[in-house]
């Protein structure tokens, strides 16, 4: 992502905790599916954290904390939910021009289930 | 010059020069014309209806596949089926979109509703993931390195346009962007 020429230094270092939260530990066994959203180096930070708030409905401060693990991470995962769930929203991140994928689950990812650990991708 | 976008009473208003929405209209056009769906003479109707594409594949083209990403990163066999069901109405959608930003554009005053905003922030972003492509910005450092190019002054060749192009749009975008937040923001 990118910083444009038209915004400040505003990097919101104060919502980083760099670790997720007890509201992110997903605890349903039968939600087996991740929504993806990619770093590129064009979409703006502003937009993507904008389009996290506006369609999730997420906080402010969840928008953002998910667009920077995004930037810094190379990916993150912004939702969960049914097969047809996440290809709903990968739609629809397309439709904004973001960069999303669909995965299954594994164990480390989904919290509840065990059956995916080990698996990669 | 341009006047950033910003929000109001009236909504989200911006101002552009006639040359600068000459440029827009064209970009917008560009784009429109690269999503249309090539006409197909043996079409099953019904299914162009409902929007199956039983024809669509995964573009070769690095920008088109960036527009029109393959929904999983290591299947390309089900990105190709689902892109059969998904891809044409993705496509007219986005099409909506630049073809609603480009019509506001016929009007003297550039004031923005909710939806006219939603439609211009998309747009741009699409028009600015295709010059990133021709300007092959891979990266951060290459995102950089085309942001110093400010000076129109200096335009003495296509990619060097290219480039102040591509911060004209991003700069309108995060002006367009920064108004849409203080809307949001205003709503709560």
């Amino acid at each position: 992502m990118t910083l444009s020429v038209a915004l400040g230094p505003d990097t919101r270092e104060s919502t980083q905790t760099g670790t997720v939260t007890s509201g992110d530990v997903l605890t349903a066994p039968d939600i087996p599916w991740n929504l993806v959203i990619w770093n590129d180096p064009v979409n703006l930070m502003s937009y993507v954290s904008y389009v996290f708030r506006s369609y999730f409905g997420y906080s402010e401060a969840k928008a953002n904390k998910l667009m920077m693990e995004v930037h810094k991470k190379g990916r993150s995962i912004v939702a969960h939910g049914s097969k047809e769930q996440v290809e709903q929203h990968a739609v629809a991140m397309h439709g904004y021009g973001l960069w999303a994928t669909v995965e299954k689950a594994t164990g480390g990812n989904a919290g509840g289930s065990g059956k995916g650990k080990g698996k990669r991708g | 010059m341009a006047k950033a976008f910003k929000y109001g009473l009236k909504g989200i208003r911006g101002y552009l020069e006639p040359a600068e929405r000459e440029l827009l209209r064209s970009l917008f056009d560009d784009v429109i014309s690269m999503l249309e769906p090539e006409e197909r003479a043996n079409e099953d109707p019904l299914a162009a209806l409902v929007g199956l594409d039983t024809e669509a594949r995964e573009p070769t083209d690095r920008a088109m596949r960036r527009l029109l990403p393959n929904v999983m990163k290591n299947d390309d066999d089900a990105s190709l089926e689902f892109r059969r069901y998904t891809e044409r109405s993705l496509r007219e959608n986005k099409i909506g979109a630049l073809k609603a930003a480009a019509l506001s554009l016929d009007r003297d005053d550039l004031v923005l509703t909710p939806a006219d905003a939603r439609h211009w922030a998309t747009a741009l972003n699409d028009v600015r993931l295709v010059l990133a492509e021709r300007l092959d910005i891979r990266d951060d450092a290459d995102a950089d390195n085309v942001h110093l190019m400010q000076d129109w002054a200096q335009a003495e060749d296509v990619e060097s346009y290219l480039a102040l192009v591509y911060n004209f749009t991003t700069w309108l975008q995060e002006s367009l962007v920064q108004a849409m937040v203080h809307s949001l923001d205003a709503r709560r």
